[in-house]
């Protein structure tokens, strides 16, 4: 038993660091992108998607001796998008001025491949504990990847940043923002790719040199 | 519906808000097929394809099915919005499916030309994107804009993947930066081509 909770922890926490699905494998790249703009959207953004595929794991997961293998793209989908709407109606009902920011990037959580491969991946051939330690560790991790991105541009672009619920913390000295010296170009979707290229340069130097540094 | 108006929805969806430049649609295809032009202008002709029949389809179910079923069950059109979503991913899932059918029946050539991938296309976010832009924007609550809209959409994707491909074919020829090699540098130059698009910005309006 203490054996397997350790590799529920090592799941878990190979899904924040060392299976980031954003920085490491590169996936869910269209809602990293879209809603980075400021923190508060990519932290909303984050917990939506890590509720669904916590939910998403844990019905393939129950399923996984049901599924017959053919039609298993489409239950996972199917699963996927219920909780979608799930998650973009209670949006809707709490955090109304969020979920009209964050637009059509809600629903456009069933195609994210980082769902799909996780139910692929774990969640179809592992029990329902490991499968959640899974879905938590690359729920956090792909909140994670979001709000340093969010910090960034929101830093950069608008000189504020804001936390889901508070206004807006000016982190700049006035002159930044005053008379549009502000760089707006990182808060436009330029920015994103950038941003996101640079983040990913760095992650990838400092994967080079951890296994440069073990070999 | 004038001709004007639907040559404006193309042109806006196609340069101004490029589904993959200003929408963030479709990436993963975007940077994991664009290593070569051929392989990506297939990709982008397969996805202009499945786009277009989906948006007409997805357009048809909200307008002749889900709005007809609630008006008469619950007297309001809105009551069947939940459903939207499961729909529009069904949709999808089964004309990517009877696509390939169709092709692998009267097209072979194409059919092999299209194979590897039509079964990606499912999970590609422009076409759901596309779908749910049109079922939002009150401009393509029509059959023949949402039509022009998702046709434009499609073409759109295709010339950014396609400018991608060629300018990757070149990048393998210069020396990158260990770091930035593969994604990195990808993402940068999607950068720069964005900064290009948005000099579209107030064409057609």
């Amino acid at each position: 038993m203490a054996e397997e909770n350790g590799s529920n922890l090592k799941q878990f926490t190979d899904g924040v660091v060392a299976n980031n699905p954003v920085l490491v494998q590169l996936l869910g790249m269209c809602p990293t992108l879209a809603v980075t703009n400021s923190v508060e959207n990519a932290i909303v953004m984050g917990a939506a998607a890590t509720f669904v595929v916590v939910m998403s794991n844990l019905i393939t997961s129950l399923l996984r001796n049901l599924i017959k293998p053919h039609v298993r793209i489409l239950i996972f989908t199917l699963t996927i998008a219920t909780f979608v709407t799930i998650a973009d109606l209670t949006l809707k009902a709490y955090m109304y001025k969020v979920s009209q920011q964050l637009g059509a990037f809600i629903p456009l959580i069933i195609v994210n491949c980082m769902i799909i491969c996780r139910a692929e991946v774990v969640a179809i051939k592992n029990g329902v504990g490991r499968s959640l330690a899974d879905a938590f560790g690359i729920g956090l991790g792909f909140t994670l990847a979001l709000a340093i991105l969010g910090v960034i541009r929101e830093w950069l672009g608008a000189g504020t940043i804001t936390f889901p619920g508070f206004a807006p913390i000016a982190v700049m000295p006035d002159a930044f923002t005053a008379n549009g010296h502000n760089w707006i170009i990182m808060i436009l979707p330029p920015g994103a790719f950038l941003t996101l290229g640079a983040v990913v340069a760095i992650v990838n130097q400092l994967r080079m040199k951890s296994e440069g540094g073990a070999a | 519906m004038s001709i004007g108006s639907l040559i404006g929805i193309f042109i806006g969806v196609a340069l101004v808000n490029n589904l993959v430049f200003s929408g963030f649609l479709g990436i993963c295809p975007f940077l994991g097929v664009s290593r070569k032009v051929d392989m990506a202008f297939g990709m982008g002709c397969a996805v202009t394809f499945v786009i277009t029949v989906s948006g007409i389809v997805t357009w048809l179910i909200v307008h002749l099915i889900l709005y007809p079923l609630s008006q008469a069950v619950f007297q309001d059109p809105a009551m069947l919005n939940f459903l939207k979503y499961v729909a529009f991913i069904m949709v999808i899932a089964s004309m990517v499916q009877l696509v390939e059918m169709y092709l692998r029946k009267f097209f072979p050539p194409l059919y092999t030309a299209f194979g590897v991938f039509l079964p990606l296309i499912t999970t590609n976010c422009a076409i759901l994107g596309a779908c749910l832009y049109i079922d939002m924007k009150p401009e393509t609550q029509n059959l023949l804009p949402a039509a022009t809209y998702a046709f434009g959409g499609g073409i759109g994707f295709m010339m950014a993947i396609t400018i991608m491909a060629g300018i990757r074919e070149h990048i393998r020829f210069s020396s990158v930066p260990k770091c930035l090699q593969g994604a990195g540098i990808t993402l940068l130059v999607a950068g720069i081509l964005a900064l290009a698009f948005t000099g579209f910005t107030g064409i057609g309006k």
